[in-house]
Parts: structure tokens; C-alpha cells; sequence
């Protein structure tokens, strides 16, 4: 099951070299197959949550770079440490505001339009 | 402590006679310390202890501890980071299992998405430029709040340096993760996709390891909406260049 996997995702990697990532082309075929019922999801499933659960190990070593970048240490290191939280903090409040008002507003209109309970309660609480 | 010194200084030797023995030495280091650190976060979840940080971190002291360079350590290594290809193509499975999701909260996820990356790069964008980094470094921030491999991908695409952006989303991850619930505690969010959302949007991975402890469906959607910016980012990515092609 897991090999399976494993030769779908660097066969597609490898045949084709397009301009994206060959990565995201081996998803979108992955994609397909599983939506139009040729593959089974259970031949995949194992291999990719072994994947996905263990993915931070693979971008450990990249993160060591930060060993090539001593200027990090100083006034630079402060810095880019303040855009990372100022920056996240305003994603974050930006993303769930724009979701929760549009949710709002979407509930109210569809309580006033047409009554359906279930729509309601299945996205709230 | 001299014969810590010793030790240090003959495991260096060794380390250098054979470039395979480093290989070796460095891969089995980084998959025990990343075993090690899950086990310890299993035991104590804290946010400190969150394997994402504690693991590079561990690395880095052993790195300099034994004193080898970067190149030195990817070398070995990177057989690692390729397996990130892979994983890439397994966010298929995780999609699929959600589609059901997807399609009853397609607009809400898609509204947000947009508001959430446009956000992500623009904040970046500015506060860097407010605090005078610029270049290279600036770019290698932008795309720091979508998930690993594809942050990756799309700061080669638009000129910065993925190595670095792979460390700026560590730190993304690990900050974001604890600052999340803060914005949870503060804002009054009604919705399960809202407070899912904020979680995958600003702090990927650790961001939806940390929603699956506020909730089942705030994990699942926060999953959700990690692998579908990604995604997203990475088809945006040739605009981006454009847009800051014109910017300077």
C-alpha cells in the first residue's frame, strides 16, 4: 500500500517537469484518481498519513540554515522576529473576522429566506 | 570536562574521516532527536516543548557542538527535506476525506482563504518595510504562513531564499501556534470554520496540531484550509513575482 503510494507521488515527480512543483502535480492526479473512484482510498491512506504525521521531520534540516545566518543573532534576529508576530496576529484576526461576519451575515440570511435549522447548527458550536 | 572535550573532539575526527559516517551520524541524529522531542511534547505538551522548535533546536547545539557547518550537515541530510515532494502529493488523502466539508463550506473556506493570504503577504510585506529589511530576506518572509513545502516553492518562485523561509515558518509555527489561542480568548468567534481557520491560515502544522486540542471539527478544517493555501500560494506565486517585480 505504502509503495503504491510511494510510486505514484515520484513517478509523477520525475516524469513531468513543469513549471509547478512536481509535487502538486502528483496531488492533483492523486486527487483525480480517488475522486473518480479508480483508486480506492484505503490503498493510500496508510502511506500518507505516515507522510503527513512525520512531515516535520522532513523540513528539520532545512530550518538549520539558521546556522548560515549568524546576522540573525543581532539587531536583524529582532527584527524579523517582531514582523513574524505582528504579521501572524494580523492573518489570524483578519482570517477569522472575514469568516465569522460573512458566517453571520449568511445565517441571518438564510433564517430569513428559507428556516432550515440544520445549516445553521452545523457550522455553530 | 576534558574528557567531554575528548569525546567531542575524537567523534569530530571520526565524523570527517568518511563522508557517509557523517551522513550516517547526522541522519540518525536528526531522526532521534525529532523521535525524542515527540516523546518528550507526548509526556509534557507544552507550547515551548513543541517538537517543531525543540528539534531544530536540539540539532543546533550538537551542530555547534561539534563543531560542523551547514553544508557539512545538509549534505547528509538532505535526502530528508526530498521526501518532502512526496509528502506534498499525500496532502491528496487528507482533501479527499474532507470533500464533504469542502463542499458545504466551499464559499466561507474560500473568502477566507483569500482574505487570510492577501493578508499574510501584505502584513509581511509592510511591517518588514517598516522595520527597514529588505531584498532577499524580505521575500524569504512572505510566504511563512503556508506550510513547509509549498512555502518553500513559491519563496524560490518569487526570488527569496527557501532555506531561509523554511526557518521563518518554524518560527511562524511555533509562535503562531501559542498566539492562536490568544486570538481565540480575545475575539468573540461563533463559528467552528472561523476558529479553524485562524489556526491553518496563520500557523499551518503546529497551528492544526494545536486547533485538534480545541476541537475535532476546528482541527479537521484547520487542516483543511493549511493544504488548500498552500496550494493556492503556489498557483499565485508567477502573480506575486509580477506584483513585486513593480513594487522593487
Amino acid at each position: 500500500m505504502v509503495l503504491g503510494f510511494w510510486l505514484v507521488g515520484e513517478g509523477v515527480v520525475r516524469l513531468l517537469s513543469l513549471p509547478f512543483p512536481g509535487g502538486l502535480v502528483g496531488l492533483l492526479l492523486l486527487l483525480g484518481l480517488l475522486a473518480s473512484g479508480r483508486l480506492r482510498l484505503a490503498r493510500v491512506e496508510r502511506g500518507a498519513a505516515f507522510l503527513l504525521s512525520d512531515m516535520l521531520l522532513f523540513f528539520v534540516p532545512a530550518a538549520l540554515a539558521v546556522l548560515d545566518h549568524r546576522e540573525f543573532l543581532s539587531l536583524t534576529g529582532v527584527k524579523i522576529l517582531a514582523v513574524i508576530l505582528l504579521s501572524t496576529a494580523t492573518v489570524m484576526i483578519a482570517t477569522a473576522l472575514a469568516i465569522d461576519l460573512c458566517y453571520r451575515w449568511m445565517s441571518r440570511h438564510e433564517s430569513r429566506n428559507e428556516r432550515s435549522p440544520e445549516h445553521g447548527s452545523a457550522a455553530a458550536e | 570536562m576534558n574528557l567531554g572535550m575528548n569525546v567531542a573532539l575524537s567523534m569530530e575526527a571520526l565524523l570527517r574521516s568518511d563522508p557517509l559516517v557523517g551522513a550516517a551520524f547526522w541522519s540518525a541524529a536528526t531522526v532521534g532527536f525529532y523521535l525524542l522531542a515527540k516523546a518528550v511534547y507526548r509526556r509534557w505538551p507544552r507550547w515551548w516543548l513543541l517538537p517543531l522548535g525543540s528539534t531544530p533546536a536540539l540539532l543546533i547545539i550538537a551542530v555547534l557542538l561539534l563543531d560542523t557547518s551547514y553544508s557539512e550537515y545538509i549534505r547528509g541530510t538532505h535526502w530528508l527535506v526530498a521526501l518532502l515532494g512526496p509528502a506534498v502529493v499525500a496532502f491528496a488523502v487528507p482533501i479527499y476525506q474532507r470533500r464533504a466539508l469542502i463542499r458545504r463550506h466551499w464559499p466561507l473556506l474560500a473568502f477566507g482563504m483569500v482574505v487570510g493570504s492577501a493578508t499574510a503577504v501584505a502584513s509581511s510585506w509592510g511591517f518588514a518595510t517598516l522595520l527597514g529589511l529588505d531584498g532577499a530576506l524580505r521575500l524569504s518572509l512572505l510566504p511563512r504562513s503556508i506550510s513547509t513545502p509549498f512555502a518553500m516553492t513559491v519563496s524560490s518562485e518569487i526570488g527569496g531564499i527557501p532555506d531561509l523561509t523554511a526557518v521563518f515558518v518554524v518560527m511562524t509555527g511555533v509562535l503562531g501556534a501559542v498566539l492562536g489561542e490568544v486570538v481565540l480568548a480575545w475575539l468573540p468567534l461563533r463559528s467552528t470554520i472561523a476558529r479553524g481557520s485562524l489556526f491553518g491560515m496563520g500557523a499551518h502544522g503546529a497551528g492544526t496540531a494545536r486547533a485538534y486540542e480545541v476541537g475535532a471539527e476546528e482541527g479537521a478544517i484547520a487542516g483543511l484550509v493549511m493544504v488548500l493555501v498552500g496550494l493556492l500560494n503556489v498557483l499565485l506565486a508567477p502573480l506575486m513575482v509580477i506584483a513585486f517585480a513593480r513594487l522593487g
